[in-house]
């Protein structure tokens, strides 16, 4: 697998001023792979954000290896030109308008005009481009932020919570741009902790809880793993279609207004097919997976580790 | 490198602080050129004294802008930004010292340029220009480059204090707890240790007379080489403490 992001049990401790060590990040493995959309996911303190900050060479892993399209943090340097990057809250001038804080910025890898006015049209800017950034909501600072991330059309794009801020259509537009960007080959990092939107964008999630990763691998995998799949079956009457189930040899039992059936998504049909035949029909059918945040709270204990990152 | 130093130099000209500071200066110098204009007979042989006298207050903003330069960056997460797009941090430290202090060289050498014009304006129409030789252009421009290597190294002194401290307030803190306390203490207890005070051998570089500064023992070069290496050493640890600490 060729992968652009590699990191082998990668641990961080920052000292606290008593002598005490709190331990942001603890033998974490990770590998993402090129191309697509990447959720890293974790309730807050368990590590994300110091782990992009390993990645960046921001801060200096106290064990274990990280590397960022091949390159150790001490060499990130060689490939930075390659990577786009938002930590936390990205950081502009607020005096400054839009433009001018993404040519000072470009001005460091010689990115000119016509590029700083494409990333803010791509971000939805380009009306407000002149205005001072202080005069921005925090949806459009977020935004702001992408379009600098964006400056150096990155193949490689590091994005630290993109949403932040952001209301439903912001959230929206962002999804769009992330898959937008994954479709076109390019390689997209969201940490994040919307799980309905890395769900809906993401093709592969790693879940970390107290710098560990508690799951990783394809959406799909992550959401069915350790949880049995099944079918949800509404209909008007329960009791009957219970019976009628029961004598076809289907196992299926009452919860909450629905009949849950024991079958893989693959067997809708036969449930249909069997509750057709007796006169019963359906008013609803759909699979009995897992959502992403039911498992991100399985997996994680629901706890936050707030103050650790 | 180059791209790096002109983003450096353009993020530093547009900061406020260097824009009000500036025209607060210039205020100064219109304001004082139109004064000595209407109430005195202002004789232009005295202009290197009156440049001495600006050296406080070009020290002072010289350290002022020179710890803002970096203090302001870290406060408001901008290292991280920069450091996203060039993480050899070396040279984004040089590239900061070199915009900050070659700017704060040049804001005092204008400055100190603006007021010769204003009162030589003044002289020329309500005063007297006698006296106004090569020997004494020779005399001024020399003050005024003084004061203005003077103000770039007290630039280094806060540009390494704030890169120390991720702080403005930190490099201003304990500048003047410094300056006015310990050097105080200092030349009043241990007299002996007067050739290590900043104070003493920056007055020394200004005015140029170390027959005035009998305790320091050693001459106008040499105080301003002294001060140089003190902010040469700062500024080379604030820049090993930037490559080995995290940037949060």
């Amino acid at each position: 697998m060729d992968t652009v992001i590699e990191v082998e049990g990668l641990r961080k401790a920052y000292r606290r001023v008593r002598g005490s060590r709190t331990v942001a990040v603890d033998g974490l493995d990770l590998a993402v792979p090129r191309g697509g959309v990447f959720g890293f996911l974790g309730p807050n303190g368990a590590g994300k954000t110091t782990t992009i900050r390993c990645l960046l060479g921001l801060v200096r892993p106290t064990g274990g290896r990280c590397r960022l399209l091949g390159e150790e943090p001490a060499g990130v340097h060689k490939v930075i030109g390659r990577v786009g990057s938002i930590v936390e809250s990205p950081a502009m001038y607020p005096r400054f308008s839009a433009t001018r804080n993404l040519e000072l910025l470009g001005r460091i890898s010689r990115i000119g005009r016509t590029r700083v006015r494409e990333v803010l049209d791509q971000v939805g800017l380009a009306e407000r481009a002149d205005d001072q950034v202080k005069t921005y909501s925090l949806g459009m600072k977020q935004r702001l932020g992408i379009a600098g991330a964006l400056l150096k059309d990155p193949e490689v794009l590091i994005l630290d919570e993109p949403a932040n801020g952001l209301d439903p259509a912001g959230i929206v537009e962002v999804r769009e741009l992330m898959r937008r960007l994954g479709n076109e080959g390019r390689t997209v990092f969201v940490s994040s902790h919307i799980l309905t939107e890395v769900q809906q964008t993401a093709d592969r999630v790693a879940i970390l809880a107290k710098g560990r990763q508690v799951a990783t691998g394809p959406v799909h995998e992550v959401l069915t793993a350790g949880h049995a799949t099944g079918l949800l079956v509404r209909l008007d009457d329960v009791p009957e279609g219970l019976r009628i189930l029961g004598e076809a040899g289907i196992d299926a039992r009452a919860d909450d207004g629905f009949i849950r059936v024991g079958l893989p998504p693959a067997d809708a049909a036969r449930v249909t097919r069997t509750l057709a035949d007796r006169g019963l029909y359906l008013t609803e059918l759909r699979a009995d997976e897992a959502d992403l945040e039911t498992v991100f709270l399985e997996l994680t204990g629901g706890a936050s580790t707030e103050g650790a990152r | 490198m180059s791209g790096l130093l002109a983003s450096e130099f353009r993020r530093f000209r547009s900061r406020r602080l260097v824009k009000v500071l500036v025209a607060l200066e210039v205020l100064v110098i219109v304001a004082t050129g139109v004064i000595v204009f209407l109430t005195q007979e202002y004789a232009l042989v005295g202009l290197p004294d009156v440049l001495m006298g600006t050296s406080l207050v070009l020290v002072s903003v010289g350290w002022i802008l020179g710890a803002s330069a970096i203090g302001a960056d870290w406060h408001a997460g901008h290292v991280t930004t920069i450091l996203s797009w060039e993480p050899r941090r070396g040279r984004v430290l040089i590239a900061k010292i070199a915009a900050a202090l070659t700017s704060v060289f040049v804001v005092s050498l204008v400055i100190q340029a603006l007021l010769a014009i204003a009162l030589a304006v003044a002289a020329a129409g309500a005063g007297s220009t006698t006296g106004a030789d090569a020997a004494w252009l020779a005399e001024s421009a020399g003050v005024a480059l003084r004061v203005a290597a003077l103000s770039t190294i007290f630039a280094g002194f806060g540009f390494g204090l704030a890169s120390a401290g991720r702080n403005t307030a930190v490099a201003l803190g304990v500048g003047f707890g410094y300056l006015v306390i310990v050097e105080n203490l200092v030349r009043g207890l241990r007299p002996q240790w007067t050739p290590g005070l900043l104070t003493d051998n920056a007055g020394l570089f200004v005015v140029d007379s170390p027959i005035d500064f009998p305790l320091l023992g050693r001459s106008t070069i040499g105080a301003g080489l002294y001060l140089a290496a003190l902010g040469a050493a700062l500024l080379l640890a604030a820049t090993a403490l930037f490559r080995t600490r995290d940037v949060h």
